[in-house]
């Protein structure tokens, strides 16, 4: 299935980078390695540059200064597609023209096909097990304008887990999501950290997923102020970053998500 | 048929017929893009190249592809160099382009024919049999290259973000859709005109999307309105001697304020019989949740509340959250699914 890549090379290496916009840096000085099938938490307050941090790794923001480099390859140079699986920090799918669940997820899976190859049998049945391991089974075919907010959130992570990645790159995947699905969420990224993948979660609230992320990077004033176990970065951390609700609200949090469960919940179904 | 009597009315015909396919099946993608005008803005540079054609006395056609197409790859070069810039290098494109062809078209020496209004709006004695041939062609490639690279001009056109995080080849496929717009605009010189075009690329997909709930069923109806359109407009153009391009789109026009208001009755019977088969608290005083103090009770595929007895399932629609009754007080099986 996967090709995993040589013992010890690391997925992500960042050397003294600086990463900004045009020529904005917003992130400084940056010296992270995570090895292969790590699974860190880029922690920060609002502003602090964890998400352009994760947006420089996907060649979203630029590299200014220094060094990245992902799964062996400079950032920005050619990489073969479909390794990195990437969940934006968007809460919806805002789409002109109607598309069906099935067809959002599908693109994530085109991404490892190269420019001509077409889905075959196993590609759809990896779109519907994604599906499937965020609990949407049965909207399938429903367009997604007609899901929830929470449930777009989840198609979203669900487009990602269809490339079946070597490294997952999530921004907020937990925000706007409920504490069921959370669970859910939790449960199917112990699975895919479990078979090797390189999981860099960037979040303000890491209770959700604690059973998963073992590390955590704290980025403060656009510098890493800390980096090591989970356990010990709460310290680190500016005061009014809290890790249980009630939390504030993150900005761009939708009112209208749901709080009571909607879909059937997937505990049993994790196997691929 | 009298109508089909006329050669000239059966190459307007075929011309009619494929730009009314192609149109659509590349104009989903822009309107998924929020780039609804580049057809318009590629119109306006393929008429530098009409002029150019006509100047020369080579077929307009040719030069027409030529100056849309190079105009194409333009675009997408200074959209993917930046923003700011890239607006104000759109309009100094697409105007330089009518200007250049408004004046290029006066310096044609006397006797030429370079009737302005037909290649801006259409008109049906103006197809050759050369035209329907070169037509046919770009047609036959527009529609293959849609075919083949369908899903990825859709995931660039959907989140263009995320396709250059996963290393999807973004400006090469912007490059690519941007070509075949060119190319289709060009199909469209005879029958639609260059400033008409944009509409047959746009509208059809706006009533498809009124209708369809997937993007491979939008493609599809969005073609197939764009074919009735475009043919029963150039018809209806030989009987009432009326400019076959104004004649097409206003018929789509029309076609889609039919469809939307068809489609807003509906949906307003729907949300009507809906009140009328389940009791709705319109004005429930609090959202049910988690701390709301009414337990929660599973109900099929969703969760009912227990409020003082009654089951009150939510139910979101567009404007928010009302409460449907799903029958009196906690029950231990839930009954079989059911829609609220």
């Amino acid at each position: 299935m996967k090709d995993s890549p040589p013992t010890g090379s690391p997925a992500i290496e960042l050397h003294s980078a600086t990463i900004g916009y045009g020529d904005v840096a917003i992130v400084r000085d940056v010296e992270v390695t995570v090895a292969a099938g790590e699974a860190v938490a880029v922690l920060g307050s609002n502003g602090s540059g964890k998400t352009t941090l994760a947006r420089g790794l996907l060649g979203l923001a630029g590299v200014l200064d220094g060094q990245v480099r992902v799964l062996g390859a400079p950032v920005g140079g050619l990489r073969d597609p479909g390794r990195v699986g990437y969940v934006p920090q968007r809460h919806t799918i805002s789409g002109a023209v109607p598309a069906t669940v099935r067809e959002v997820v599908a693109v994530g899976r085109l991404a490892r096909l190269g420019l001509f190859r077409r889905l075959g049998r196993i590609d759809r049945s990896a779109v519907t097990e994604a599906v499937a391991a965020v609990g949407l089974e049965d909207r399938l075919d429903d367009p997604v304008a007609s899901l929830s907010g929470g449930q777009q959130r989840r198609v979203l992570v669900a487009r990602a887990l269809a490339a079946e990645p070597e490294l997952l790159i999530m921004d907020e995947p937990t925000a706007g999501v409920d504490a069921a699905n959370q669970e859910a969420l939790a449960a199917v990224l112990t699975r895919i950290s479990a078979a090797g993948t390189t999981l860099v979660v960037v979040t303000h609230e890491t209770a959700p997923l604690a059973g998963v992320l073992r590390r955590a990077v704290v980025v403060d004033h656009g510098r890493v102020a800390y980096d090591g176990p989970l356990e010990q970065a709460a310290a680190h951390e500016e005061p009014g970053m809290h890790h249980h609700p009630p939390a504030p609200r993150p900005s761009g949090y939708r009112q209208d998500q749901p709080r009571v469960t909607t879909g059937p919940r997937h505990d049993g179904d994790e196997e691929r | 048929m009298d109508i089909l009597d006329y050669d000239f009315m059966q190459r307007a015909l075929l011309a009619s017929l494929m730009v009314g396919l192609v149109a659509p099946a590349v104009g989903v993608f822009l309107v998924q893009r929020r780039l609804s005008l580049l057809g318009d803005g590629l119109g306006h540079v393929a008429l530098t190249g009409v002029a150019v054609g006509v100047l020369t006395s080579t077929s307009p056609v040719w030069t027409a592809l030529v100056a849309a197409v190079l105009g194409a790859v333009l675009i997408e070069l200074v959209r993917a160099r930046g923003r700011t810039s890239g607006d104000v290098a759109l309009a100094v494109l697409f105007y330089g382009g009518i200007a250049g062809g408004v004046v290029l078209l006066s310096l044609a020496p006397r006797g030429q024919a370079t009737n302005l209004d037909s290649y801006l709006f259409g008109a049906i004695t103006t197809t050759s049999a050369q035209d329907v041939a070169v037509f046919a062609g770009i047609s036959v490639v527009v529609l293959a290259s849609v075919a083949l690279l369908g899903q990825r001009l859709y995931a660039v056109s959907d989140d263009e973000e995320y396709a250059r995080a996963v290393g999807l080849p973004v400006l090469g496929l912007n490059v690519v859709l941007a070509a075949l717009v060119a190319s289709t605009v060009v199909l469209s010189m005879r029958v639609v005109g260059l400033l008409l075009i944009s509409a047959l690329m746009i509208i059809p997909s706006a009533i498809a999307q009124l209708l369809a709930r997937s993007f491979r069923q939008t493609v599809g109806l969005a073609c197939v309105i764009g074919l009735v359109v475009s043919v029963s407009g150039t018809t209806t153009s030989f009987y009432a001697g009326t400019p076959s391009g104004g004649t097409i789109v206003l018929l789509a026009i029309g076609l889609f304020l039919l469809v939307s208001a068809s489609v807003a009755v509906r949906d307003r019977t729907a949300r009507r019989r809906h009140r009328r088969k389940v009791d709705v608290h319109d004005a429930h005083p609090h959202e049910h949740g988690d701390d709301c103090g009414h337990p929660p009770v599973p109900h099929g595929d969703h969760v009912d509340y227990d409020h003082d007895g009654h089951r009150h399932a939510p139910h979101r629609t567009g404007e928010g959250v009302h409460y449907d009754e799903h029958g009196a007080g906690p029950v231990g099986a839930p009954p079989s699914r059911r829609t609220g």
